[in-house]
């Protein structure tokens, strides 16, 4: 039987499905905001609580010294810009590899076979790794089954390490959109000279009942948008009925983040765009004539 | 400043090859890692102002190694025709297939090899693997602080201050040197060299060295068994002959033929 650590917020509790496909394990969960309160039903034994803020290096070592103390086969934990942060440093401590996105899980022996997403999103990759080994993941992709249990809770002071000191915090604004859950998309991109013309894509959205994505720079480096429209491998994956990318270049780190929409349709007045090799249908047209012809007709059609 | 960048030689994914339904890394062409050029950019940007130098870093993890030696010496001058002083490039064959825990160890070593650094520079993640791991993975092999994500820096003499570009927040945060600060794109705009630049870039050494060179040998805890691309199908279906009314209503029709919509 081995140890398995789920390092993460108590929200983060599909992980719990991950780790049950070892089979027999015994499961410990280092809870990073949250009071562990139900996690005793998907069979977790033992609950860490971390009190009050942590920054990555301070959790890093709280996680190494859990890690020494109980052999863990697996540490698996949530992918964002923290635990991507924090989680090699422990891997790199432990000697233990690191795998990003993974989708699958079996025991091999004394290894384990794990499957996950590689190669910017583009390849399925199958790997055979040693214990220990640390494995990242979105929490949203697995089910635990639910096999309650006794669970005993450890409230955890994390030491600070204290070398990278904050100064301030500001939050970014937000726009309320959930692009991930989208059926229609309208997306923009640097073909738009001015975040007034965004207007015209805007109008299209509205007459489809489409939610607005994003190019990176449109997000990231303008700021047109706010970060919640932005489609990408360091944005948000989208599965939508319709992507339509409007002035969208299509850098492979773009369609790492819409490869599975249904339908692409690409617009662009640059034949050679990359992203006319990977549309269904590509209208080679100026946008800025093309696109409100498009809302109108559709207007009149759809009845808006 | 002694300053130090992490360039990868990635693969260019924007070229990949395929045999069958599996990827053919051997034959599909490596670029520089996009965000690593951000990286010898900040770099070099820092050496103009306060002076020192930069040296690159760059493991050779794709083989055929002997074929590949020669396309990744010519990425490196680009990297050199941008600023960089001098590279280190760490070829060997045993360093095809191995994970980043792997890579991660050979470039401490050159680190450990070169002596003196203050700032260590890398792009938030390679656009091949993306994982973004070595970088913290370096600091943490090295025991110095990590700042990542940085999209502005700041020097002022041994402590820098770095905005921080996370999910919901931008954070502010002070260190001083020795550390080790991943960068996203926003950081920059990386220059384009001048043909003099390129020129003058020739006559900069590359270092070539082998695990030998760096006294290690090192196994990997992950063994990759399959690699198999994701391939979607698409129509491919390109608009662009007739009227901007034409082009509209053939849109429409291939929508409506989708099942996208109906007429109302």
């Amino acid at each position: 039987m081995v140890n398995i650590l789920i390092v993460g917020s108590q929200g983060d509790y599909g992980l719990v499905g991950l780790a049950q496909r070892v089979g027999d394990a015994v499961v410990h969960y280092l809870v990073v905001g949250g009071d562990a309160t139900g996690l005793e039903r998907y069979g977790v034994s033992k609950a860490f609580i971390v009190q009050g803020v942590v920054d990555e290096q301070s959790l890093a070592n709280a996680v190494l010294e859990l890690a020494r103390a109980n052999n863990y086969a697996l540490i698996i934990s949530p992918i964002n810009k923290f635990y991507r942060t924090a989680m090699p440093m422990v891997a790199q401590s432990l000697g233990a590899p690191l795998i990003m996105d993974v989708t699958d899980l079996k025991p091999s022996g004394d290894t384990f076979e794990v499957s996950f997403n590689g190669i910017g999103s583009r390849a399925q990759v199958t790997a055979g790794v040693k214990q220990p080994a640390i494995l990242m993941a979105p929490p949203a992709r697995f089910k635990p089954t639910e096999k309650p249990t006794s669970m005993s809770k450890e409230t955890l002071q994390v030491k600070s390490v204290g070398q990278v000191k904050v100064v301030s915090t500001e939050e970014k604004a937000r726009g309320g959109v959930r692009i991930e859950d989208a059926e229609l998309i309208v997306s923009v991109g640097r073909g738009f000279k001015k975040k007034e013309d965004l207007q015209l894509a805007f109008d299209l959205a509205k007459v489809l009942g489409a939610e607005i994505g994003c190019s990176r720079p449109i997000a990231a480096d303008l700021k047109w948008l706010s970060e919640d429209h932005w489609v990408g491998l360091s944005g948000h994956k989208v599965r939508p009925k319709l992507y339509m990318a409007i002035g969208i270049s299509g850098q492979p780190q773009h369609l790492a983040g819409m490869m599975e929409s249904r339908v692409v349709v690409v617009i662009n007045n640059d034949p050679n765009a990359p992203f006319f090799k990977n549309c269904d249908y590509g209208v080679v047209e100026d946008l800025y004539k093309f696109v409100p012809a498009l809302t109108n007709k559709l207007r009149e059609l759809l009845k808006k | 400043m002694e300053l130090i960048a992490l360039v990868k030689l990635a693969l260019d994914t924007g070229q990949l090859r395929v045999s069958g339904d599996k990827l053919d890394i051997e034959n599909t062409p490596l670029k520089i890692s996009d965000i690593d050029r951000n990286a010898v950019e900040a770099a070099v940007q820092i050496k103009e102002k306060v002076g020192g130098r930069v040296r690159a870093i760059s493991v050779l993890k794709y083989g055929p190694v002997q074929k590949r030696v020669q396309e990744a010496e010519g990425l490196i001058r680009e990297v050199l025709a941008m600023g960089a002083d001098e590279a280190f490039l760490v070829a060997d064959n045993a360093l095809v297939n191995t994970d980043q825990l792997v890579t991660a160890k050979v470039i401490a070593a050159v680190i450990r090899k070169l002596g003196n650094f203050d700032l260590i520079l890398a792009g938030e993640a390679s656009i091949d693997g993306y994982t973004g791991q070595v970088g913290p993975r370096v600091a943490a092999e090295l025991g110095i602080p990590v700042v990542t994500y940085a999209r502005e820096l700041r020097v002022d003499g041994n402590k820098l201050t770095i905005k921080r570009d996370l999910e919901e927040a931008v954070q502010t945060v002070e260190v001083t040197t020795p550390a080790l600060v991943t960068v996203t794109r926003e950081i920059n705009v990386p220059r384009i060299p001048p043909l003099l630049q390129i020129r003058m870039a020739m006559k900069k050494p590359i270092n070539k060295l082998s695990l030998a060179d760096l006294g290690i040998s090192l196994g990997s805890p992950m063994e990759v068994k399959g690699v198999s691309l994701v391939q979607v199908r698409r129509k491919g279906v390109i608009i662009k002959e007739g009227s901007v009314d034409d082009k509209v209503n053939k849109l429409i029709e291939a929508l409506i033929q989708e099942g996208i919509i109906t007429r109302g």
